[in-house]
């Protein structure tokens, strides 16, 4: 009889798992669901699978965090690309024509490196498709550059899709547990 | 309004068990159950159609690359090959979800006024457009963009300009961005995601870096209205005059 808490005393209290304010003669939270005149079992068996979900998300979260780096690394690598044309065309009137494209490249990944944390889905689509679409008209130009530094082409497209998928993953887990 | 009447309008029935909750609560007080109508779609029904929409894209891409920088493809025939591939494509992938991408194809409400309006910010920015684009491309290239040449001294040249620069775009790519890949996009994605993709998306595949300045605003602007709006038809219409002024311009 000693676990049976009185429903006197719940009156005004906080909800164990998630900390907002829980209602006299509600028998799960409202806005977690968490049962709170539950056995211990149902309280344990809820409080593990809240873990779960915590621990998928951290796992999630860092597949994200590695395309993000992705898109960062082009971001670099799109830089120096600009600098060494820059180097070689300096006598080129055209110059500018060259340069400029490779730096609005650089930093529109930049950009979305910057804000995959905020919205995932859309950066990591957006670079994918920003990544494919250089490699189509570099392919166009040569089609010899498909081929060179393929590993890491495969590499790069292998994180962003692994990041897209993680984002889509996170954001019905988000849904599903109602976290904001 | 009583006080029990008011009671009752700030309360809603549980899904499950029909219990009073209150209006904003995730989970049922009384049998635990979530609050959640609307029913959340699995992983891999999502990620089918994020697979579905690249491949949209990528068939996009390919057509455009090679129509825009493979000099073999820059001829009449291939320009109207590609423009007609490009326009069953789109409506083949519009129509394969049909039931869910037809509510777009509705122009509810109709206005004048309205129309009139998102018209006057076609034209308005296609002029701003017009300018800074021929300064930008005068002061990095050092030339002047000339579209088209081979439709030059051609009897309905003015009319071909005007139906593939104004009508086909206009038509199609609002229906193949903003219809379906907006559309199918917001199945994966909340609203505000879904509309930066379809825009970023829709700005990058000109090709032309330079123009992604105002492509990514115009297509964000495309794409609030159609969401606003409900309907493809303002969106059509306002990528048909922003088109058309362009090519009033080429033709001056």
């Amino acid at each position: 009889m000693e676990n049976v808490i009185p429903a006197e005393a719940k009156a005004d209290e906080f909800c164990y798992a998630c900390a907002s304010k829980v209602v006299n003669d509600d028998v799960y939270c409202t806005s977690c669901g968490y049962p709170l005149k539950g056995s211990e079992f149902d309280q344990r068996t809820f409080m593990a699978r809240q873990q779960n979900v915590h621990i998928d998300m951290a796992e999630f979260n860092q597949k994200i965090r590695r395309a993000g780096n992705t898109l960062y690394y082009l971001a670099g690598l799109f830089v120096v690309f600009a600098l060494v044309s820059f180097a070689v065309n300096k006598d080129n009137p055209n110059v500018l024509g060259i340069v400029i494209p490779l730096f609005i490249l650089a930093a529109l990944f930049l950009a979305l490196g910057a804000y995959s944390r905020k919205k995932p889905l859309a950066c990591l689509v957006s670079g994918l498709a920003l990544y494919i679409i250089v490699q189509v008209l570099l392919a166009i130009s040569n089609p010899i550059n498909l081929a060179s530094g393929i590993i890491w082409k495969i590499l790069i497209i292998g994180y962003l899709i692994n990041g897209i998928k993680s984002a889509i993953e996170i954001e019905k887990i988000k849904k599903e547990n109602n976290i904001a | 309004m009583t006080t029990h009447e008011t009671y009752i309008a700030e309360k809603k029935a549980c899904i499950e068990c029909g219990t009073l909750i209150g209006l904003n609560c995730k989970f049922c007080g009384s049998c635990g159950k979530k609050q959640s109508i609307e029913d959340e779609k699995s992983f891999e029904s999502k990620w089918t159609l994020i697979k579905q929409t690249g491949l949209f894209y990528v068939i996009l891409i390919s057509l455009c690359a090679a129509s825009n920088f493979i000099p073999y493809f820059q001829t009449f025939g291939w320009l109207l090959f590609v423009e007609i591939a490009l326009a069953i494509i789109t409506v083949a992938f519009f129509a394969y979800n049909w039931a869910d991408n037809k509510t777009v194809l509705v122009w509810r409400n109709f206005s004048f006024q309205k129309l009139c309006a998102y018209g006057a910010i076609a034209v308005i920015s296609s002029v701003f457009v017009h300018y800074t684009v021929g300064w930008l491309n005068f002061t990095i290239y050092n030339k002047q963009e000339v579209y088209y040449t081979f439709l030059r001294g051609n009897i309905f040249g003015e009319f071909i300009l005007i139906f593939f620069i104004a009508v086909m775009p206009a038509l199609f790519e609002e229906l193949g961005f903003r219809g379906y890949m907006l559309q199918t996009l917001l199945k994966v994605g909340d609203a505000e995601q879904s509309l930066y993709i379809s825009a970023f998306l829709f700005a990058i595949l000109h090709m032309s870096f330079i123009s992604l300045f105002w492509l990514i605003p115009f297509a964000i602007l495309q794409g609030l209205v159609r969401l606003k709006e409900n309907t493809l038809w303002y969106g059509v219409m306002m990528h048909f005059f922003f088109n058309l002024t362009a090519c009033l311009f080429m033709l001056s």
